[in-house]
């Protein structure tokens, strides 16, 4: 019997997504005696140009050769499944999208046979379809050891979007927002880190991304109530995933127009 | 054998972070082109930084790498401490301590057994390896793992941990988990040996090389948080006088971003440390090593391996030296004043130093950031390196081994791309190609030969860039710098193109806006600007075109445009002279 088989791209990124499966430990040797991995640069199998069955894209797309690749990437995969917050909202470098300053927007680099950027860094959706998408900065192994087992079983992995209010409720963490008036993300935020900031006393800074059925306006309002300035409260919404939908437009209600 | 001629390209780099990519080529047996190309583009983080709380300087740094996060927290948290004038107290300073140790066994263990050993025993990657080297693997896989289990300890994850703060951590984490973890710790120490005895029996390669170490050092301890620059050549020096000796640069002729040490090359890493704090390393560290027989202080980077591995046999014994009489505080942090001023941070990425600089406003927001990771210091060792060891191996060898060894020698650094790389310096090339300029100027390393060729005709304005040049020349230190003057060359100049070195072609070129900057271009870029018109009547673009038409090498030429504006039948320059030949003299290094 064939095993399935598998790839790890890396686009715009720090690596820490890709740590999901080389920090896995044992779980590592298990998956590869599962799977075939075909390419996994870091790692060390180099085949960009196999046929695989899932393949994990870590990063977001910030070169004009970034386009290129991912039309390959999308015609030899079946199943694509994008690991971590910059492959699924652009990232923290998504920032550079909404920079005031034209110059370092639009800046490149002294040699273009070197590199070549465009002016935004996107998710991966922008340019082809995708088929799950994992949230988090960084993903946790256990999300994407257990997507690939729900693959290897043929049924369609859940992802969690639940906010991390409900977390905390579950761990018994005391709410930081309501006790300590810490500018907590919490409520409109998607758990999956396991409430980690919270039960370490301190707010969440929404590195999981936006959770479903949202009130960014009411977050933000009590953003507001808690003090913090028009532009303190738009940094909230727009850091690590500022290329959210949901982040993106409340974040950019409270930017000033300076 | 002498008449061949070879290009080796390897396009992605396997078992490097990040991603990066080698050019090689070699032409009757020598090498001439050699470039470590690096992919990731750029993320721009000191930028984002600007304007942003102090209090989200820590998690912002640690998405630079996601292999060194803690790295980035550390030397970002103790440059803003110093500017609010923080004493740690001596929990937090074992803690921030402990939890490099947990970076310094997670990476290094990565490095050595998924990235370095496959290349010393023959496989592709850790997966064929651990067939045959199951329990090597293995063992490798649990020191990782217990790197990863203290990162987590202190840091709640193990990429972009969430504790660190101004004055402490957020929380201490309690007696019980310490405990847990100093019994695994404990059972590790025997295969942190092994790997050290494990790792100098590898077949590494001989290659004796003259390098400066560069790194932290300090009196009380192992560096890793805290100390004073130094190097085995005297060097000597508080953190904040780094840009008194040390100078980022980018090199025309190459591709990479250097920065280097009273202008030459030098290696910061695991091998660097080792060289330089010997003396700091507990007795049976360093009788451990004395057993390997590999004598220390190593020219050989080859031996980077070795010490990755003492590292890390001396890493686990840190930590359970740190959490042995652990004491859980009431509070992990101490209240802290927010001020204003500059400060300086450096501590020792697992590799090489990582230095930030910031300055915060009273409020305790950025107004501006740097940072100089260790792969962009290590880049201009790693080109040397690569010339030197393949020129030791034997060009004459087949391509694939070529390859191979190359490889071998870059991952002796451990480069780190997604580091290295947002850091490359960035010219400003705005929308329209007309009004390009550079945010940070070319330099000319003052070692190697240059030309400088200055088009002009005796018409003033137009006569500038010979202004120009005679003044420079009068200024510079720098007497390896020929001057050419020519009058309306037309093609004439392609007669000049051959010269050694690098050739700087300065001219007065017709601009659409009033810019302030020089337009320093690369002789393809400046062909590529078709808006960019020469004042002259054969078009510098033009004739450059021409000449690489004709198939000359146009690698080693740049075009220094002086930004001038046409009004009627008028031209004027846009930048004053005094403030021109301030900006030559920063490329030129004028005295």
């Amino acid at each position: 019997m064939t095993r399935p088989t598998v790839a790890v791209h890396k686009f715009s990124s720090c690596d820490g997504c890709q740590l999901a499966f080389l920090n896995a430990g044992e779980a590592l040797l298990t998956l590869s005696s599962l799977v075939e991995i075909k390419h996994f640069a870091e790692a060390g199998p180099v085949d960009e140009d196999a046929s695989v069955n899932i393949a994990f894209i870590e990063g977001s797309v910030s070169t004009p050769d970034d386009l290129e690749r991912l039309q390959k990437i999308r015609q030899l995969s079946n199943f694509i499944v994008t690991i971590g917050a910059c492959a699924t909202s652009g990232g923290l470098q998504a920032l550079r999208n909404m920079a005031d300053t034209a110059q370092w927007i639009a800046g490149v680099y002294t040699n273009p046979e070197y590199i070549r950027t465009l002016d935004t860094s996107t998710p991966i959706r922008d340019h082809i379809k995708v088929d799950l998408e994992l949230w988090g900065c960084p993903v946790s192994g256990r999300q994407v050891l257990a997507a690939v087992r729900a693959l290897l079983f043929g049924v369609t992995p859940v992802e969690e979007s639940d906010k991390v209010c409900m977390e905390c409720k579950r761990q018994h963490t005391v709410c930081v927002l309501v006790a300590r008036g810490e500018a907590c993300m919490g409520p409109v935020t998607r758990t999956g880190c396991g409430a980690l900031c919270p039960s370490f006393g301190r707010e969440c800074y929404a590195c999981y991304g936006p959770a479903e059925n949202i009130n960014t306006a009411a977050m933000a309002r009590r953003l507001q109530g808690l003090g913090l300035v028009d532009a303190e409260i738009a940094r909230r919404f727009l850091f690590i995933n500022s290329g959210a939908d949901a982040f993106n437009r409340e974040g950019l209600n409270w930017k000033s127009e300076s | 054998m002498n008449n061949r001629h070879i290009d080796i390209n390897v396009p992605v780099l396997a078992r490097v972070e990040g991603e990066g990519a080698l050019d090689l080529r070699i032409d009757n047996g020598a090498i001439t082109d050699l470039k470590l190309r690096i992919y990731e583009p750029p993320r721009y983080f000191e930028k984002f930084l600007e304007g942003r709380s102090y209090a989200d300087v820590a998690d912002t740094v640690a998405r630079i790498c996601g292999i060194c996060p803690v790295a980035y927290q550390m030397s970002a948290i103790n440059a803003i401490e110093s500017i609010f004038k923080i004493e740690l107290t001596p929990w937090a300073r074992d803690m921030r301590r402990l939890m490099y140790c947990g970076e310094w066994l997670q990476s290094h263990s990565l490095h050595i057994h998924m990235l370095a050993a496959p290349d010393f025993l023959g496989y592709n990657s850790v997966i064929e390896m651990s067939q045959e080297f199951g329990d090597e693997v293995r063992r490798g896989l649990k020191l990782q793992g217990l790197g990863n289990d203290l990162i987590r300890l202190i840091g709640g994850r193990s990429v972009h941990p969430v504790n660190v703060r101004a004055g402490g951590f957020f929380h201490a984490p309690e007696e019980a988990k310490v405990s847990e973890i100093v019994g695994r710790l404990k059972s590790a120490q025997q295969d942190a040996a092994d790997l050290v005895r494990w790792t100098a029996t590898l077949d590494l390669a001989e290659d004796e090389q003259d390098f400066t170490s560069v790194s932290l050092h300090h009196a009380d301890e192992y560096a890793m948080n805290r100390g004073r620059l130094v190097s085995d050549q005297g060097l000597d020096i508080a953190i904040d006088a780094f840009d008194d000796h040390f100078r980022e640069l980018h090199m025309p002729q190459s591709t990479a971003l250097h920065c280097l040490l009273h202008d030459q090359a030098y290696l910061v890493g695991p091998l660097a440390r080792l060289n330089n704090n010997l003396d700091s390393l507990p007795e049976d560290t360093r009788a451990l090593l004395d057993s390997t027989g590999i004598a220390f202080p190593s020219r050989n980077m080859f031996h980077s391996i070795v010490a990755r591995a003492l590292e890390i046999h001396y890493a686990l014994n840190e930590a359970i030296r740190l959490l042995q009489n652990y004491q859980r505080p009431e509070r992990a942090f101490q209240d802290i004043q927010i001020k204003g001023g500059v400060g300086y941070g450096c501590t020792e990425a697992p590799r090489g130093f990582l230095w930030h600089r910031y300055e915060l406003n009273s409020n305790g927001e950025v107004v501006s950031a740097r940072i100089v990771p260790p792969t962009s210091q290590n880049q201009a060792r790693i080109e040397q390196d690569i010339g030197n060891a393949l020129n030791h191996f034997g060009l004459d060898k087949e391509d694939s081994a070529l390859q191979l060894h190359a490889e071998k020698v870059i991952r002796n650094y451990d480069p780190c791309i997604s580091c290295a790389t947002h850091f490359l310096k960035m010219k400003i090339d705005r929308t329209t190609p007309d009004t390009a300029s550079t945010d940070e100027p070319v330099r000319h390393d003052a070692s190697l030969p240059a030309t400088l060729i200055a088009i002009g005709s005796p018409y003033s304005p137009d006569d500038i860039a010979w202004t120009l040049a005679d003044k420079l020349q009068q200024n510079s230190a720098d007497k390896n710098i020929k001057l050419i003057k020519l009058d309306r060359p037309g093609t004439d100049i392609l007669n000049y193109l051959k010269q050694p070195g690098t050739v700087y072609l300065l001219d007065a070129v017709l601009v659409d806006s009033p810019i302030q900057q020089l337009i320093i271009r690369r002789a393809d870029q400046f062909i590529a600007d078709n808006n960019t018109i020469s004042s002259h009547d054969i078009g510098l673009a033009g004739a450059l075109q021409l000449a690489a038409q004709l198939g000359h090498d146009l690698d080693n030429i740049m075009v220094i445009g002086i930004p001038a504006i046409r009004s009627g039948n008028n031209i004027s320059l846009t930048i004053p002279v005094e403030v021109l030949l301030e900006r030559l003299g920063e490329i030129f290094k004028t005295q």
